[in-house]
């Protein structure tokens, strides 16, 4: 079996070391062995100090993200046999880092939760007659529009993808804004005009400038920039709308 | 640690509406027309011309004069001109936010303003020429 | 709780040096630069227009001088790029719908160079009729 060389970006503040460091591990590996099962052979045989998140181990949890080489990965979704040299593994850009690997994921969860990311519909409770347990109703043309903007699993990594946000993290971001297209698009739906308030913001889709790196790491395929430019789209309408309303 | 206030679904001043739709909107007229007329207008005005692999008599004064000073002329004023020059000023704002350069406002007054003296300055020199 | 010890660094003001992607982004940006320096040459060539005959004539000479030759032949070049980039933004930005489907990106973005030949032959037919 060959070994390749991990380089990992080590930060352990109870030991009062407050500057995070490199270190470096070898790491025999195959076809199969991905940067995560990487990251267990360090802390399994290696360094048990050694922090970072997992569960799924299949691209479904969202929880695995790491920098490799610079750019946003999902640890469990990168194999070790695509890099040539050494591999580098650093947090996820743009979040705070609280230990090792492990970013402080606040920021963007305040974001999510700021576009209200759930379906607004009141009208199932004006009567708690039997529709009020009825499922709504959806033609296959009608979930086609937003359908492809659905597959968000909240891995956070076109955050770190974002200049934007890493310049303004103020800046709501490519996945909140992306759910927000996507509930205005969701004919079950009726918050667009609570959500639009957010998206019309300096912070909301007008501080993005369409790097798009966001679509390029999606692991999901979810193309945010996407979203969040159409976004600009549905803001400039409702800017229009609101002039000629007075 | 937590510096997100953007929670509050409130009308404070952080839930202003952007006034960027104006400028997005400039910007994408004026990169459909850097893209689909300016092209055309650099290789011939530019480069074609000057090279001389299309005749010096192109460019000619009389030539120049009436083309310019007539409704294509002004067409092509605003099209290749005017609407490019937003377009230039929203990503030369956008960049210096980039690299972190000057301040919001300031960048915003020098930039779209910049571009908004170039097209009165274009269509004050195009009312002078047809009158 | 305890006291939080979070690192977080600043983003530099060389971020975009740090990935390929993001020099292609700064490209991108960069492309108007000599789009500005183009429409300044229009501007003066404007002026110069309205100044007679003997001006005009000093501004194709100054046209055709190397450097600014060089400079307008890389405006050339940075429209052609930023039409690439823009045209392939734009069925993403605005996804055309036509019964029922979206209608393929790269239908959108080929119709989007069919207009750009259609300007240049426009362009050509304006300026060489009669030559
Ligand atoms: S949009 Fe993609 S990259 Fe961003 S959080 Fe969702 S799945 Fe992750
Ligand atoms: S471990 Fe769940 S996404 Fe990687």
């Amino acid at each position: 079996m060959t070994t390749k060389r991990l380089s990992i970006q080590r930060y352990l503040p109870e030991q009062g070391n407050n500057t995070p460091y490199w270190q470096d591990f070898d790491i025999p590996f195959d076809d199969s062995t991905s940067v995560l099962d990487a990251l267990n052979y360090v802390k399994e045989e290696l360094d048990g100090s050694l922090s970072y998140r997992w569960s799924c181990r299949m691209a479904i949890c969202g929880s695995c993200g790491v920098m490799v080489n610079n750019t946003p990965k999902l640890g469990c979704q990168s194999f070790l046999r695509d890099y040539e040299g050494p591999v580098k593994i650093a947090p996820l850009a743009h979040f705070p880092v609280e230990k090792d690997l492990i970013i402080d994921m606040g920021l963007f969860l305040d974001h999510l939760a700021a576009v209200q990311p759930y379906l607004i519909n009141d009208s199932r409770l004006i009567n708690d007659s039997e529709e009020g347990t009825e499922t709504f109703k959806q033609t296959p043309a009608q979930m086609e529009k937003y359908k492809q903007f659905a597959g968000c699993i909240n891995c956070g990594l076109c955050y770190s993808a974002c200049p934007q946000f890493g310049l303004n993290p103020e800046f709501l971001g490519p996945a909140a804004l992306t759910l927000a297209h996507r509930y205005n698009l969701d004919s079950r739906d009726q918050g667009k005009k609570q959500r639009m308030p957010q998206m019309n913001r300096e912070e909301g889709v007008w501080s993005c400038t369409f790097v798009g790196f966001c679509s390029e790491v999606c692991p999901k395929n979810v193309d945010p920039a996407a979203a969040v430019n159409q976004g600009k789209v549905e803001s400039a309408k409702d800017m229009l709308i609101g002039i000629f309303k007075g | 640690m937590n510096k997100g206030t953007s929670l509050n679904n409130d009308a404070s001043e952080n839930m202003r509406r952007s006034d960027e739709p104006i400028w997005w909107g400039l910007f994408s007229a004026g990169g459909v027309c850097f893209a689909v007329f300016v092209p055309a207008a650099i290789l011939f005005i530019a480069l074609l011309i000057p090279a001389g692999i299309v005749g010096p008599d192109a460019l000619r004064f009389e030539r120049a004069h009436s083309m310019v000073f007539s409704l294509p002329g002004l067409i092509f004023i605003g099209m290749v001109i005017c609407l490019p020059l937003f377009h230039a000023a929203h990503r030369i704002r956008h960049g210096l936010h980039d690299l972190k350069l000057g301040t919001e406002h300031l960048n915003k007054v020098a930039t779209y303003g910049g571009a908004a003296l170039l097209s009165v300055l274009a269509l004050v020199g195009f009312a002078i020429g047809i009158l | 709780m305890a006291k939080r010890t979070s690192y977080f660094p600043e983003l530099k003001r060389n971020w975009w040096l740090k990935h390929p992607y993001f020099k292609k982004y700064m490209a991108r940006e960069a492309t108007v630069l000599p789009l500005v320096f183009f429409l300044l040459c229009l501007l003066a060539g404007l002026y110069s227009l309205l100044q007679g005959a003997e001006s005009w004539q000093g501004w194709l000479t100054f046209m055709q001088s190397p450097l600014v030759i060089a400079v307008n032949a890389l405006a050339f070049i940075a429209s052609l790029f930023h039409a690439w980039t823009f045209f392939q933004l734009f069925p993403r930005v605005m996804p055309l719908r036509a019964g029922g489907r979206t209608l393929p990106p790269n239908l959108m973005v080929l119709g989007q160079w069919f207009g750009v030949v259609v300007v240049m032959v426009l362009a050509a037919w304006i300026f060489m009729r009669g030559l």
